[in-house]
């Protein structure tokens, strides 16, 4: 009896501290809302504006350029000829994509008919991508590294081609 | 006469009726002191006729309730008025059932005013029967409202219990620290229940004359982007001004004493809906009830815990104790069905979540803990008598602050109850 | 190392740590022993508990302090004032826009002042999510599974082998007592007690002239039986935080607009939502010509995806599953995924219109056409012409810095289609014509100005409301999943049960004796010792002594 009294405690109290541990762990970790420095970028898959489809798991192993535009905003028009600059400079090197938020196939179309965009723009539906990414401002531009984290964020103002530039130099020195 | 108004007038009845029994259970006890004829079937007897008043009371608030669910449509339990009634019904069949297994007539002298007052504080709220809401419009919230009501009705006949015994056995004699502390508790309770009965002699008097003060104040603020908002906003006060809101200016006003000022102006920096005028009433309570106490103590001429502390030498406080614990042991499950469980039902069923840690929630769960703590305290750690007593007392003041104080003090989804 | 003489005087070996014999109940330690007057301490029939020995290591330590009653009630404390604190201000779960920590500091102040912020900086502001509160919470746990662990199995086997013939003094000194002179015939008298307790519903056992009556055991078990449904509830509640077991989502529908519930296969249209308001009759005269809503409902259709799902190339394939009225307290529910009404607004959305394209030179109408706002078709043939979609724009407006026309916003506010008309008597490689749905903005853009090569031959109009399709409401829709539910209802049922039959029903025994012509009889409860007192004095006086409840009375004296 009094063996079995001593294996009762100790795998009672073995129970506690696991199931204690995982419940105070829970509350310690805070998983942030919003995509941040550091975190991995989810996983999506969209139609092109070719009608091609694009699993983000493809993208593995390159740095990457994700660009979240409509053309309702803006500075996501003025930034978009320096984004295409870009594309053009490094495109082999480093995955640029821009993500559209949710608009109609003949608006962007046209748009990118007009700046002469030739990366690959897809189709976002129904915000859902922009929710998985916990987008609050556009335009976003996430640079991510080739293990899928995020190395930098940036949003609002229109990005210039050398703030673009030294950002994809950054992401090729850590591939 | 339409329903509505027959159960204006049944509940009406009972308030009466409650007073009449209450005076009858004075006279079962005081009979010992006042009569040479000092017989225990002479109190059982007065006590009988306490009961029976009581009983035909209750009737009467039964009818007041059904006749209402008719004129309404819906159970009366919606809103403060309707809750408040239906506590104090519920209150009286707690009584009922303890008068009849211990058959103590203390309890009764005590209980019975307990439900005048809540009748009396209910009546402070708008009457009128208002159609629901449709995420009031539910089953679950019916049982959910009832049962926890009974639960805490049978705390509350507990905490009568608890209370007189406390009068009965904090030695008023005593003049030692210990004792003199005890006795200043007791006291400052009193003086409690004495604001309480302040307040509604303030409200109602100032009501029956017709009193009002209407104030607008203008209020600039200006956002995180230095954007200039200006809101105005009406208030009336039913008490004469002794906290005016801040940056109030009269629109029409009774005088009161003379004049139409206030004493003072409320600080800018009071938030909350209403905050100016809970705070004048508030401030009412407090000196009216000091008033009373006052007067009370000039015609005493000591504290009065000592007064009533002799009147109640005969009886065994270990019978009281028991009553007390008895009525919170009978009332505990219930209110972990009523005022948890079918409340995290209906929460789940209507707000899709069972528990949101909403003030009225938390304070719910706080009133199931205390009363966990006291159940423990006294069946494991042995606390009898005086210790138990307070806690019993405490209790009910948590169960009113969940019931009242949460509405009035903080917001949040439950405060659906109205007036302040 | 000391040790206690525990073998008692009838012969029976207790544990160290017993209290009253284990056998035939004579108290054993000696603070009892020496004061004869004082009622005995029957808590666990007086066994000794396990967390009571000598030389305790870490983990005995550790399992005496949580099985503590005292360490218990102050755990119960501490979270009461805890969950108190987190009641002053708002919490920052009620905040749904703020989300940094910086934001949440930002408000408190603004809102609070200085408390606010002080209240913030303390963590207050997440009480029911922070690690110390969890940690009562887990503590409250163990110590709910030790405390019973302690208890229950002591108890357990002091109830189920008693002894009929109990110590003198264990009989003398029970809070219920009576002692007097043996009545005439000893075996009659036993026998008619017994009818009475048997009356009453005890189960009578007899030892010569020694009888024991016991009823209502299973009332002790409540109180285990209820630590068990709390524990079964607290970690049900830890359950609903993994992740796969619960969704917490909103989703907003225009009239008619089907959308997926991300993270499922699933789709849900809502064909219609309706908000019904009370009648001036049904309101009393105070909120007479007041706007009092009295049921919300939307018509929900739930389908399942079961081909091209995960493909945006294509059209998923759905498959209806199920069909309710989702109103306030009543969601639709299917495969543990709830949809609840959460909200709505009443903002119209244009969702089409159909216009006929009228030649102006005959008046001949052709079409119409139907252009639906969101992902409008690209071709169009009205009659000899075709139309071919070239631009849209949702919220026509500005220019951007280049000086081309834009969009202001995504939503339908300003719709403008721009179409490229080819047809009999134009060129051939087509006019452009811009459209302005609303008629607002046909004046505000001056449409036929922008169309003035086409503005004499050619308009595009819609004749009617009928050829306006508009969505009068959104509903927003909370759904949920939330598959550790079951487990907190059995938990809480449970609590409940185990409370019921402890608080409700009593415990009650019963013991007597004869010695040298006196009959000692003593009576034990764990509450309730007015019924208990009641009761014996009923079935005592049933069997033939008289005596009366105050008689019976052996309680310590309260302060």
């Amino acid at each position: 009896m009094k063996v079995n009294r001593k294996l009762l405690q100790y795998i009672v109290l073995a129970a506690v501290l696991i199931v204690g541990g995982y419940a105070i762990g829970q509350s310690l970790y805070h998983p942030s809302p919003v995509i941040a420095k550091g975190s991995s970028i989810p996983d999506f898959k969209l139609v092109a504006l070719d009608g091609s489809v694009h699993d983000s798991a493809a993208y593995a192993g390159k740095p990457m350029i994700i660009n979240f535009w409509g053309t309702f905003c803006p500075p996501c028009r003025e930034e978009m000829p320096a984004l295409q600059s870009i594309y053009e400079e490094y495109g082999d090197q480093v995955t640029m994509i821009g993500i559209n938020l949710s608009e109609d196939k003949v608006t962007v179309s046209n748009f990118v008919q007009q700046v002469g965009v030739t990366f690959p723009i897809l189709f976002d539906r129904n915000r859902m991508t922009e929710k998985k990414f916990g987008l609050r401002q556009y335009p976003t531009t996430f640079f991510v590294r080739p293990d899928g984290k995020v190395m930098e964020m940036l949003f609002g103002l229109p990005l210039k081609e050398e703030q673009i530039r030294s950002r994809v130099e950054a992401l090729l020195a850590t591939s | 006469m339409n329903l509505y108004e027959f159960s204006q007038r049944a509940l009406m009845t009972a308030m009466l009726v409650y007073s009449a029994s209450f005076f009858i259970y004075m006279i079962a006890l005081g009979g010992k002191k006042w009569s040479s004829r000092k017989s225990p079937e002479r109190t059982q007897k007065w006590g009988w006729y306490g009961f029976a008043a009581a009983a035909v009371g209750l009737a009467a608030h039964v009818t007041f309730f059904v006749t209402r669910w008719m004129a309404a449509g819906h159970i009366p339990t919606s809103n403060m008025y309707e809750f408040m009634t239906m506590l104090a019904m519920a209150i009286m069949m707690a009584f009922i059932v303890i008068y009849l297994i211990y058959r103590n007539v203390l309890l009764g002298a005590f209980t019975l005013p307990l439900a005048v007052i809540i009748i009396a504080y209910a009546s402070v709220f708008p009457s009128e029967i208002q159609p629901l809401i449709p995420s009031l419009n539910s089953n679950w919230l019916r049982l959910h409202v009832t049962t926890a009501a009974l639960g805490e009705a049978f705390f509350a006949v507990g905490f009568t219990a608890a209370l007189v015994q406390l009068l009965r056995v904090v030695d008023f004699t005593r003049t030692d620290k210990a004792g003199m502390r005890a006795r200043r508790w007791v006291e400052s309770f009193l003086l409690v229940i004495l604001i309480v009965v302040g307040f509604l002699i303030s409200v109602f008097s100032f009501r029956i004359a017709g009193y009002e003060v209407e104030y607008r104040q203008v209020k600039v603020s200006v956002d995180q982007f230095g954007q200039q908002t200006t809101t105005e906003r009406l208030v009336t006060y039913n008490l004469p001004p002794i906290v005016k809101p801040h940056g109030g200016e009269i629109m029409a006003a009774d005088t009161f004493l003379g004049t139409t000022d206030s004493l003072f102006e409320a600080p800018s920096w009071l938030k909350g809906v209403n905050a100016d005028r809970k705070l004048n009433t508030i401030l009412w309570s407090i000196i009216s009830g000091l008033i009373l106490y006052g007067l009370l103590r000039l015609i005493a001429r000591k504290q009065l815990g000592a007064v009533i502390h002799p009147r109640l030498s005969d009886i065994n406080p270990d019978d009281l104790d028991e009553i007390s614990y008895r009525s919170i042991a009978i009332g505990y499950p219930l209110f972990t069905l009523g005022g948890l469980i079918f409340a995290m039902i209906w929460a789940q069923v209507a707000w899709s979540r069972f528990w949101g840690w909403d003030p009225k929630e938390v304070w719910a769960l706080i009133t199931w803990l205390f009363y966990t703590a006291y159940l423990h305290l006294r069946l494991s750690r042995g606390w009898i008598g005086a210790k138990s007593a307070w806690l019993a007392v405490v209790g009910f003041l948590v169960v009113l602050f969940t019931l009242i104080g949460v509405n009035l003090v903080i917001a949040g989804l439950h405060s659906y109850a109205g007036v302040s | 190392m000391l040790f206690e003489n525990t073998k008692c005087e009838c012969g029976h070996q207790n544990p160290v740590g017993t209290v009253l014999c284990e056998y035939c109940g004579m108290p054993l330690i000696e603070e009892i022993k020496t004061d004869p007057a004082s009622p005995l301490e029957m808590r666990y029939d007086g066994m000794a508990r396990r967390s009571q020995k000598s030389n305790p290591n870490l983990v005995d330590r550790i399992w005496r302090f949580f099985s503590s009653v005292r360490v218990a009630v102050w755990l119960i404390v501490l979270t009461l004032i805890g969950a108190a604190l987190g009641t002053i201000y708002p919490q920052e779960s009620t905040f749904i826009n703020l989300k940094t920590s910086e934001e949440f500091r930002n408000y408190y102040k603004q809102e609070y002042g200085t408390m606010g912020e002080i209240y913030h900086a303390l963590g207050l502001s997440r009480v029911y999510e922070s690690w110390w509160f969890v940690g009562l919470l887990v503590m409250i746990g163990t110590s709910l599974v030790i405390c019973s662990l302690d208890r229950v199995l002591p108890l357990y086997r002091a109830l189920s082998k008693q002894q009929v013939r109990k110590h003198l003094q264990f009989i003398t000194r029970q809070q219920v007592v009576y002692q007097g002179p043996e009545p005439q015939d000893r075996m009659a008298w036993l026998d008619k007690f017994e009818q009475a307790l048997k009356k009453k519903r005890y189960r009578v056992w007899r030892d010569g002239d020694a009888l024991m009556a016991e009823k209502n055991r299973f009332s002790r078990w409540g109180p285990y039986i209820n630590h068990i449904g709390l524990i079964i509830f607290l970690l049900a509640i830890l359950g609903r935080g993994v992740p796969a077991w619960n969704m917490d989502q909103y989703i907003t529908l225009y009239d008619g607009e089907t959308q997926q519930i991300p993270n499922t296969h699933y789709y849900v249209k809502n064909e219609k939502f309706t908000v019904e308001y009370y009648s001036d009759e049904e309101l009393p005269q105070s909120l007479k010509g007041t706007v009092r809503p009295k049921l919300f409902n939307t018509r929900a259709i739930l389908y399942e995806c079961t081909a091209n799902c995960d493909d945006p190339s294509k059209e998923p394939v759905l498959v209806e599953v199920k069909k309710h009225d989702i109103r306030m307290n009543q969601p639709l529910t299917y495969k543990g995924l709830s949809l609840y009404q959460f909200d709505y607004n009443d903002k119209p959305k244009l969702l089409s219109v159909s216009p006929v394209l009228v030649d102006k030179t005959t008046g001949e109408k052709y079409g119409p056409i139907h252009l639906s706002i969101r992902d409008p078709a690209l071709t169009y043939e009205a009659g000899p012409y075709t139309l071919t979609l070239k631009d849209k724009f949702m919220d026509f407006g500005g220019f951007d810095s280049e000086g081309r026309p834009m969009s202001k916003s995504r939503e339908p506010n300003a719709p403008a289609f721009i179409f490229i008309i080819k047809g009999p008597d134009l060129p051939e490689n087509g006019e452009t014509y811009i459209y302005f749905p609303n008629q607002i903005d046909k004046v505000r853009f001056g449409q036929d100005i922008l169309n003035k090569a086409l503005v004499d031959k050619l308009e595009l109009r819609v004749e009617g409301m009928e050829n306006v399709s508009i969505a009068e409401n959104a509903s927003t829709l909370n759904v949920r999943m939330d598959r550790a539910m079951p487990f907190v209802w059995t938990g809480a049922g449970i609590f409940l049960f185990g409370v019921v039959i402890g608080l409700y029903w009593n415990h009650r025994r019963i013991w007597l004796r004869f010695d040298d012509g006196v009959l000692s009889l003593g009576a034990h409860t764990n509450k309730n010792h007015y019924g208990l007192k009641t009761e014996l004095a009923v079935m005592m006086n049933k069997s033939g002594i008289e005596v009366t409840v105050e008689r019976l009375d052996n309680r310590r004296k309260t302060v």
